[in-house]
């Protein structure tokens, strides 16, 4: 890793950088990099993100300034020749599906194997027995699929799928948590890797509690968090969890 | 304090045109207000809000309360916009002579009947900002408002260009642990 990235790892510094870059103190090549990294590091993306939206609070200040009338015919006719375009090409939704981020072919055959699994196994909540698995796609905060976990009864594990690395800084680490469907404390799962596939290990009673969980989270924690048991860092990712059924 | 435009924006996403409507009549004004003053001209102004209102349209499904309020979301998408517009042009255009320049609208006292009608959040930045310094608050928000760049505001200010960079970046130091993203 170089000193360049490194650098952009500590907090101090690229907390610092990601508040210059949305008041706009960041110019000329220094703005570039900063922007190339924000591609492929999204901690630096996610607190320039946090940091905007703090800022974005300053619009509320400014004197109204009324628009032209042509602006909105400009919107709706707009609108309107988008809305005949998806009519004649009978497409179900003109926004970008879903899949269309996963463009490496590891990540299809993982979504394809995962589409295998919930139609043998048929996703059925109005089925009066018990779930024999548990399922969830986790999303980053711009709905970009990120990791895909699973909890199987037949083997008594949690796995976690990570699509895409996660580049966080060498001090920090991913957490997975399970977040009760009904309100209350998170649980923590426990640590995963960035990359690749984690197995954690659930015990008979964990099994059972995921009956009561409605959602997975994962967080960027310090590997020096004085207490692991409560959230402490920035939720990365997250997905609803869905219960599949035998057929 | 409910977010009345996040309803609004929630139906966008479901195609709703009467919602985005409804949505444009409350917000356009002032996000029109904030292109005006990057742009510094009025058709580029109405160009770059028409481009973020389709933005707005087409990704409000990417929307969800939990990244903050609606109208702030709405407005980095706007703000972007205008950067990117404003970083396209080989020359900045000339600042108007009177109507897009200065702070005063930020810089009020805020008496308590105005209060009313700010969110607490923007409230608390005020009481962030107004723990700076007065010339490294000024730099922040003629850089946040206008897009200053830093030689830009060392001949506004009439001071050395190190300064300006000092001030802004202290500043800014001191402006973190009290924001807490």
């Amino acid at each position: 890793m170089s000193n360049n990235i490194k650098r952009y790892q500590n907090p101090e510094i690229f907390e610092q950088l990601a508040i210059e870059y949305v008041v706009g103190g960041l110019h000329g090549r220094a703005r570039k990099r900063f922007e190339t990294l924000m591609e492929t590091h999204f901690y630096l993306k996610a607190t320039v993100e946090a940091y905007e939206l703090k800022f974005a609070h300053l619009v509320e200040l400014l004197p109204d300034e009324k628009p032209s009338k042509q602006l909105w015919s400009n919107l709706e006719a707009h609108i309107n020749t988008e809305t005949e375009q998806t009519s004649e090409t009978v497409l179900n939704d003109t926004k970008t599906p879903w899949w269309n981020v996963l463009v490496d072919k590891k990540s299809y055959a993982f979504i394809a194997s995962l589409f295998v699994l919930v139609t043998a196994l048929i996703i059925n909540p109005f089925s009066g027995g018990a779930a024999i698995a548990y399922t969830a796609i986790l999303t980053s905060k711009t709905e970009a699929p990120m990791a895909v976990t699973r909890v199987s009864q037949s083997n008594m594990h949690i796995s976690i799928n990570m699509m895409k690395q996660a580049n966080i800084p060498d001090d920090m680490q991913l957490a997975l948590w399970c977040h009760p469907r009904h309100g209350g404390k998170p649980k923590l799962m426990g640590v995963i890797s960035t990359t690749g596939e984690t197995i954690i290990k659930i015990d008979k009673e964990e099994w059972n509690s995921f009956k009561d969980v409605g959602l997975l989270a994962i967080s960027v924690e310090s590997k020096n968090a004085q207490s692991p048991n409560e959230n402490q860092g920035e939720i990365l990712l997250k997905g609803q969890l869905s219960s599949l059924y035998e057929t | 304090m409910e977010d009345k435009y996040a309803d609004l924006l929630q139906q966008c996403a479901a195609n709703n045109q009467l919602a985005f409507k409804q949505l444009y009549d409350a917000t356009s004004p002032k996000l029109l207000s904030l292109c005006l003053r990057l742009l510094q001209d009025k058709q580029l102004a109405e160009d770059v809000l028409q481009e973020g209102f389709i933005k707005i349209w087409d990704k409000a499904n990417t929307y969800s309360p939990g990244k903050g309020r609606a109208m702030t979301w709405m407005a980095t998408v706007v703000r972007n916009k205008a950067l990117d517009k404003l970083r396209s042009l080989k020359t900045k255009p000339a600042e108007t002579e009177i109507q897009y320049e200065g702070l005063e609208f930020a810089s009020r006292d805020l008496e308590p009947e105005s209060l009313e009608h700010l969110t607490q959040d923007i409230q608390g930045l005020m009481e962030c900002l107004k723990t700076l310094k007065p010339a490294q608050r000024e730099c922040i928000l003629l850089s946040y408002y206008y897009g200053h760049t830093h030689q830009e505001l060392s001949d506004k200010l009439g001071k050395p260009l190190g300064t300006v960079k000092a001030w802004i970046r202290r500043g800014l130091e001191d402006l973190r642990p009290c924001l807490t993203i």
